[in-house]
């Protein structure tokens, strides 16, 4: 079947790439590296195990204040001081009073502490993540966000060192996120861990699924982003069944949606297409008899979140029909950029993200791959500490969340910022400088993916001026 | 004096010559192209008018007064009109194309432009009481300004304004999708109609306009954005402070007036503005909320103790008296700190009228202004990658409209539409040319072109986001401020990308909507789209009178929707197709339907059709 072929071409293709870099790599001095580099090209070929990563994009910036909150008395205060809080630890202002905390207040394993005693609290409306973090199976990682080097607020201000560019502009520090560059960029890390793995896939197409529309992460130098609704692969109606009673009319339809043209543009829409429908049948005929016990609906309200992770779940329960062995997914969910009435949007955020991670990691045990499924949220920036009145605006660093079986859980990773807006670790209304780089937090989680630690700056690029390429985030 | 169609073409030599004097005295002869067709001549004269001196180079020496070019430029095949009315309108007709091969290209653009506004969506909710306080409870209904919005695209005569319009409500973008505000159809309708009543006004007033304009001070929340608290730490918002200078004028980095970067020292590109251009800017925005003057409180009919504000306070611009609004402040909310940006300063104390306007004339008076909201204009219009040169032309007239005045749009859009590249691209049928045709743009396509009505009147086309059963974009419903797709939009792994391309609109194809957009129009050709409620069909009256010759049916089809540039083998896959069932002119007119549809669809669904060249 062409399909087929052209998926083992993508493989190939991929392949033979890694290889002319470790020859040249070999030839060109190193010959310790030029041998690591063989193992390499072949070190996800090896084992029959799977593993997927899964991106949780937040659009919009998420308020990582608000999502980890100060909870020790002190910190509490401090916070409710810049927040706008009421008296007596009483709601007001961006801040919830202190008493609704007390059931999502982390404790971490070992007693581990905290810059200042910091013990924060998860948003209240995140009870199922407070479990997971009990059990071992969530680890916050405090203050990540894109750098370039390290920096602290001295550099910052003198301009000594390189610093990410258009920081605080959304849709370039999400592209920053996702690819350590601005709007423009055309890979990912995701994709290029995906350039690493798919020759490990015998469908090499599946490597890197989307569940949420077109964003640089999932691209690689050779991977392909293969896009999916929450419900599987739609198929062309007109090509299934004839067209307006005609099955030539049928037949024409597909020819003309598959054609090659000269134009670039036709030539790269009928490429999607033809992808598109040499797949469909394959993704459907895949998931047909998968069954999740677990649900992904909420009692009320739709969870598009939710939506996202259920087809994601369903793929890995359907990885062997697709033939992949090293998956990575990305789902995302709008609302973040939070500068106004940001109690009550971020609060209802939050309860979503809740529910469906929780979902999804329960799919992930039901489908007894638990172990094998890491997932982890990334976002634009966090935002200010401090208040615009209802809201806050465009930060830096930010908190994140990393979930699974074969996460070192129930502790935190990295150090808690000062809860302040004049603290030298910040730049000014408690907009972050990070002190995990993005490409720390990627390097952890492609070392656990199965990329050899040669490999890791094809990855995570500015890897090599950061102290530490693994955060022990994963086990 | 006035040329007949044939005497334009003897007259091309004419042409260059006057073409050559009035780029000399450009002062950008070096980087003109002096070989080109008559056609140009007309909007080159516009720009040399009234005295020429772009005002950009201030040692040029006063040129002479320019030469009285009156050469129609005229389209010579049908084809050619075809292709140029589908680049700057909704829609092509048998008449337009015989009357802009009649009247020329600038005579025809202008025809449009002169267009009133035929009806704006205001007066259209007004007419069906959309705007009134019933038992229907319009003022919770948020599909009604896409109702509003799809008719207006698909209905209105003057359709260059609308196409304009969309184009600005992409880069003026307010989704109404995330307006959850009473009477939020009708904030984004007022939004929409301030988009077209400035379509052909001053850049100037359009930023003040969208600047006030209630949706945008929700979608943007600087409706209710206060001044600096010390006691409580609260500072301004900085959320349109930011947006207004990324997005809605000059953009990220330092450009030349061609589009491209200027670099610095070390070859980096120069960003425009810091957060604290960003911080201080914000001060200019706060103080401002809803207008309720004139607000008549009405009891709900379906719970009377309740009283429901009229529409009026969407329909206004915010003000910053806090006597109008609707809980009256004792005191202005605005910043009184001085603002200090982008190398202007407010003074301490100014009041936030005086602060609007010094802050948005600077904005204005920015020199990116012109370069960035020229390239993502003729993005939408013309071509993915518009070269520099095309850029220069246009942000000049940006710049000056050759009577000395900035940021006049109807120079702007006659600039764009009336350029060589727009007319008459150099690289026409090379493998780099065109765009995408926006999904949206498509379905108003087949509307206009097939004579589609609304059964009950009230176009309840739904929202099209969507995109597995519709089309991924829907008009006023953004998923953010970003718009559906970015102007630097590159799709990985691709011939584009490796010709150093972009397409924008690309950011919307993937391997879910190329499936979805097919099963929508299948749907939307038969009149029964997804969801129900759907109300609106096309009549194909022509089209079923030529049923029964699938070549005159073809021909039509390929003039009408691809400006015949169906390829001869796309040409043969469908006709083969529709010669597949026998269909005479006795037939009966369900087989017409059918042969009519398919073909519809089979030329809706080429890439011949989806890339404009």
């Amino acid at each position: 079947m062409a399909y087929i072929s052209k998926m083992e071409e993508l493989s190939r293709r991929a392949f033979l790439r890694r290889s002319k870099q470790v020859a040249v790599a070999g030839t060109a001095g190193s010959f310790a590296m030029g041998l690591a580099g063989i193992g390499e090209a072949a070190a996800f070929s090896a084992g029959n195990d799977y593993k997927a990563l899964v991106c949780v994009f937040l659009n919009g910036g998420n308020d990582h204040n608000s999502t980890f909150m100060p909870y020790d008395s002190a910190n509490y205060d401090l916070f409710s001081a810049i927040r706008g809080g009421g008296p007596g630890q009483q709601a007001g202002g961006l801040t919830l009073e202190r008493a609704v905390l007390t059931a999502t207040a982390l404790k971490p394993s070992g007693g581990q502490i905290l810059t200042n005693n910091l013990q924060y609290a998860l948003a209240p409306q995140m009870p199922r993540l407070k479990a997971l973090f009990d059990a071992g199976k969530m680890a916050p990682v405090l203050n990540v966000g894109p750098l370039v080097i390290p920096l602290t607020l001295e550099q910052y201000k003198n301009n000594a060192n390189p610093r990410p560019a258009k920081l605080f502009s959304h849709n370039d520090q999400q592209s920053t996120w996702q690819s350590s560059r601005p709007e423009g960029s055309t890979d990912g890390w995701g994709g290029r861990m995906g350039d690493l793995a798919m020759s490990s896939n015998s469908n090499a197409l599946f490597t890197c699924v989307s569940a949420a529309g077109n964003a640089v992460f999932l691209s690689g130098k050779d991977a392909i982003v293969y896009q999916v609704s929450t419900s599987g692969a739609p198929a062309v109606t007109g090509i299934k069944k004839p067209l307006f009673g005609s099955a030539a009319g049928s037949t024409a339809l597909r020819t003309l949606m598959t054609q090659s043209s000269n134009n670039v543009f036709e030539a790269e829409y009928n490429r999607v297409a033809r992808r598109s429908i040499d797949a469909e049948s394959v993704v459907n005929a895949a998931l047909e008899p998968v069954s999740l016990a677990t649900s992904f609906k909420p009692l009320v309200g739709p969870n598009t979140l939710a939506e996202q992770l259920q087809i994601v779940a369903r793929l890995i329960a359907a990885r062997q029909a697709l033939g992949v062995k090293r998956q990575v997914f990305m789902v995302s969910m709008g609302g973040f950029d939070t500068h106004d009435n940001s109690v009550d949007v971020h609060g209802s955020l939050m309860a979503k993200v809740d529910f469906a991670l929780d979902a999804f990691y329960r799919s992930t045990v039901e489908l007894g791959i638990a172990d094998k499924v890491t997932t982890f949220t990334a976002s634009d920036f966090g935002r200010t500490l401090q208040s615009n009145g209802d809201g806050t605006d465009h930060g830096w660093g930010a908190h994140h969340i990393v979930m699974g079986g074969a996460v070192n859980g129930g502790r935190y990773h990295g150090v808690a910022p000062q809860i302040s807006v004049t603290s030298p670790d910040q730049v000014g209304a408690g907009r972050l400088i990070p002190t995990i780089s993005v490409d720390q937090y990627a390097a952890t989680l492609a070392t656990w993916f199965g990329v050899a630690p040669s490999e890791l700056p094809s990855i995570a690029p500015n890897i090599g001026r950061f102290a530490s390429a693994n955060l022990g985030f994963m086990r | 004096m006035m040329h007949t169609q044939d005497q334009s073409l003897e007259d091309k030599a004419d042409v260059s010559a006057t073409l050559e004097m009035s780029v000399i005295s450009d002062g950008t002869s070096a980087t003109r192209p002096l070989a080109i067709y008559a056609v140009p001549a007309a909007s080159l004269a516009v720009a040399a008018c009234g005295g020429g001196g772009t005002g950009d180079s201030p040692t040029a020496i006063a040129p002479p007064p320019p030469p009285a070019v009156t050469v129609v430029a005229k389209p010579t095949t049908d084809g050619d009109a075809a292709r140029y009315i589908l680049k700057t309108s909704l829609s092509a007709t048998e008449a337009e194309i015989s009357d802009i091969r009649s009247v020329g290209y600038a005579a025809w653009l202008d025809k449009q432009f002169n267009m009133p506004v035929a009806e704006t969506g205001a007066a259209w909710m007004t007419a069906r009481n959309f705007d009134q306080v019933t038992n229907d409870q319009y003022y919770f209904a948020s599909a009604l300004g896409d109702h509003m919005v799809w008719n207006q695209m698909m209905t209105s005569s003057d359709a260059v304004r609308k196409r304009i319009a969309f184009a600005l409500s992409e880069f003026f973008v307010v989704s109404a999708t995330t307006l959850e505000i009473v009477w939020r159809s009708s904030a984004i309708t007022y939004f929409w109609d301030q988009l077209n009543a400035n379509a052909f006004g001053n850049f100037r007033k359009l930023l003040e306009d969208v600047t006030l304009n209630p949706a945008m001070g929700v979608f943007l929340s600087s409706l209710g954005n206060k001044k600096e608290d010390p006691k409580t730490g609260r500072v301004p918002d900085e959320n349109y402070a930011r947006e207004v200078m990324q997005l809605f004028t000059i953009g990220l980095y330092e450009l030349n007036n061609d589009g491209t970067r200027k670099t610095s020292a070390n070859g980096q590109p120069i960003e425009t503005y810091t957060n604290t251009d960003v911080s201080n800017l914000a001060r200019v925005f706060t103080g401002y909320n809803y207008d309720f003057t004139g607000n008549v409180k009405t009891p709900s009919v379906r719970v009377p103790s309740s009283m429901v504000n009229s529409v009026n306070f969407v329909q206004k611009p915010m003000t910053s008296d806090h006597t109008k609004w609707e809980k009256p402040a004792k005191a202005s909310e605005h910043s009184l700190l001085e603002k200090s940006f982008l190398g202007t300063v407010i003074p301490a104390n100014t009041d936030a009228p005086t602060s609007l306007k010094l802050a948005l004339d600077a904005l204005f008076n920015h020199p990116n202004v012109g370069p960035f909201f020229a390239t993502q204009m003729i993005q939408r219009f013309v071509t993915s990658n518009p070269s520099p040169a095309f850029v220069n032309r246009v942000a000049k007239v940006f710049n000056n409209n050759g009577s000395g005045v900035r940021g006049d749009l109807r120079a702007v859009f006659r600039a764009i539409l009336l350029d060589e590249e727009t007319i008459n691209p150099a690289n026409a049928g090379t493998p780099t040319a065109g765009k995408l045709r926006e999904p949206a743009l498509r379905l108003i396509h087949w509307a206009r072109t097939f004579g589609a009505t609304s059964k009950s009147g009230n176009w309840t086309i739904p929202v099209l986001m969507n995109p597995p059963d519709s089309l991924g974009q829907s008009p006023l419903r953004a998923p953010s401020v970003f718009n559906f797709f970015r102007p630097g939009y590159v799709p990985a792994n691709t011939a584009i990308a490796n010709n150093n391309m972009v397409a924008p609109e690309f950011q919307l194809v993937n391997e879910v909507t190329v499936a979805g957009y097919v099963n929508f129009l299948i749907s939307a050709i038969r009149g029964e789209m997804t969801n129900t409620n759907w109300d609106v069909k096309a009549t194909y009256t022509s089209e079923l009178a030529i049923a029964h010759d699938s070549t005159a049916l073809l021909n039509r089809l390929n003039l009408l929707l691809t400006a015949n540039q169906l390829s001869d083998g796309t040409k043969s896959t469908i006709k083969n197709a529709l010669d597949a069932s026998i269909v005479l002119e006795t037939s009966a007119t369900a087989a017409k339907q059918n042969r009519v549809s398919l073909a519809i669809a089979l030329v809706m669904a080429s890439p011949d059709y989806l890339v404009q060249k």
